[in-house]
């Protein structure tokens, strides 16, 4: 069962270090032109073993979603406290009903769930930056790494849940070829009794478009895997 | 160093026996250069030719790894995402390593996970691994890599332009290239402890210390020599290079390369192991297999 222990904190009140590198509430323009703020609230683990230790869903924990490598900024690999936006709960809850579903273990790959705005391959916004999107290299012995096994995979996610978007099978931007991506879309949460995600609770415009920027489903756009 | 003579194989009596030997084995190109810290002599044997570098191009890529973590980028104890997908510097497009090249299967079977820069470099030498190669080079950088050794002063000699099992550079004729004396500079850089510090070099040459491969150099040489090196080997080359620690004296660098007709396939570790035997000799005055 999902860890009701879970401590929530407002990313603004962090201690400098780790709003420089997290961002909370900042607004950022993704490939699609439109301007989202990235999650502001986040799960905290004081530490690695703890993330190890705490349930998303009852067969995913939360470092499943926060392992990295080496180019995660280097706050974020340290012994140390580690952040999980909160939506990184409902995605885990999309992904439970396909581990059910397969029956066997779905693995998350490194890098392949929560990337902070400082992480290398964060070039631009995408749904990892909201914690929203898992990139999964193997259920049970099946390796998502062929057009059969990806696509495969991929219709009996969106068969499960509308919230699914996957990445097709392919080499080029917005399309996979050695993992199956999934994502939910720049999904935010903000606990009740709380502001909005920027500090002074109003939404971005998005110039370009004059709408509400803070576009919080699924809306397939762009992203990279 | 005062007493260095820096003559060439073609001035002393191995010319004749390594040009002997590749006439013998029918190889279509050898190259030959050694440095020995005991005499401070060396030579070399059409140093200055180009060769195909194979797997011999790892040695400067553990360079430019070291030479990261020298810059503070990356730790030994780093972890590095192991996916086998890589972007091919002809077009841009994405490629794989072939699992069926790499001597074992630890890395491939990481996919998905990480594993650590020393397990990696590790396996990039001592089992010649493809795939450790390119996630190290993709890590740190190929251009970071190529001004490592611009700065380090290798790059005369020593051409690092992609990754491994990149085809479609392959079939454009950009690959990586070596000279025996441009490798000899890498090995000789280490052994002298001045690859960024006396520390990095001593952790390069434990790394090099523990190939599997010994058919090469090693199997010319007693069995109490110990060797520090790297093996290489493509349908038209096959290589060695490293450095000799024999019993009682210093050590010396060694670097053999061959090129071969492709289908000419049986005599050439032989012709490696041999060339190293005869400057065993001609460097100890004994015969390896004393």
């Amino acid at each position: 069962m999902p860890d009701v222990r879970i401590r929530v904190v407002d990313g603004l009140k962090l201690p400098p270090g780790y709003r420089e590198v997290l961002r909370p509430g900042e607004p950022v323009r993704c490939r699609d032109g439109r301007v989202r703020r990235l999650p502001r609230y986040f799960y905290e683990f004081s530490s690695w073993d703890e993330a190890k230790a705490t349930d998303l869903a009852p067969d995913f924990r939360a470092w499943e979603l926060l392992d990295v490598d080496v180019r995660e900024h280097a706050l974020l690999r340290m012994d140390g406290p580690r952040y999980l936006p909160l939506a990184a709960a409902l995605l885990a809850g999309q992904l439970q009903l396909l581990r059910e579903r397969a029956g066997t273990l779905v693995h998350v790959s490194a890098n392949g769930g929560y990337r902070s705005p400082s992480h290398r391959l964060s070039d631009e916004p995408t749904p990892h930056n909201w914690g929203a999107a898992a990139n999964l290299y193997r259920v049970g012995d099946d390796w998502l790494d062929s057009e059969a096994a990806i696509t495969e995979y991929g219709r009996k996610a969106r068969e499960l849940s509308p919230l699914f978007r996957v990445l097709p099978y392919g080499r080029t931007a917005g399309q996979t070829d050695d993992h199956l991506h999934l994502d939910v879309g720049f999904v935010t949460v903000v606990p009740h009794g709380r502001p909005e995600e920027g500090e002074d609770g109003e939404l971005p415009r998005d110039e370009a478009r004059g709408d509400d920027g803070n576009g919080g489903a699924a809306d397939g756009a762009g992203d990279e895997a | 160093m005062g007493n260095r003579k820096q003559a060439g194989l073609d001035e002393d009596p191995l010319r004749a026996s390594v040009r002997s030997l590749k006439e013998t084995a029918g190889a279509s190109k050898v190259g030959v250069a050694y440095y020995d810290y005991e005499t401070c002599t060396g030579g070399s044997y059409f140093g200055a030719e180009w060769f195909h570098a194979a797997s011999i191009i790892k040695v400067p890529v553990l360079v430019g790894v070291f030479g990261a973590i020298h810059a503070g980028e990356l730790d030994l104890k780093s972890r590095v995402h192991v996916r086998n997908r890589f972007i091919s510097v002809a077009d841009r497009t994405s490629f794989r390593v072939d699992a069926a090249r790499d001597a074992n299967s630890a890395v491939y079977d990481a996919r998905g996970r990480t594993m650590r820069v020393e397990e990696l470099a590790t396996h990039m030498i001592v089992t010649s691994s493809n795939l450790a190669t390119n996630l190290l080079i993709d890590v740190v950088g190929l251009e970071k890599i190529q001004a490592t050794l611009r700065e380090l002063g290798l790059a005369d000699g020593v051409e690092l332009k992609r990754g491994v099992e990149d085809e479609r550079a392959f079939e454009r004729d950009i690959n990586n290239r070596i000279t025996a004396d441009g490798m000899l500079r890498v090995l000789r850089l280490i052994e002298d402890r001045r690859a960024f510090t006396a520390d990095a070099s001593h952790q390069m040459l434990e790394i090099m210390h523990r190939q599997e491969f010994r058919s090469g150099i090693p199997a010319g040489l007693p069995e109490d020599a110990r060797v520090a090196h790297k093996t290489g080997e493509i349908s038209t080359v096959a290589h060695d290079a490293g450095i000799v620690y024999p019993q009682g004296r210093k050590p010396y660098a060694l670097v053999v390369l061959t090129e071969w007709e492709a289908d000419r396939t049986a005599k050439r570790k032989a012709t490696i192991a041999e060339i190293s035997r005869r400057i065993y000799g001609h460097l100890t005055g004994e015969p390896a297999d004393a």
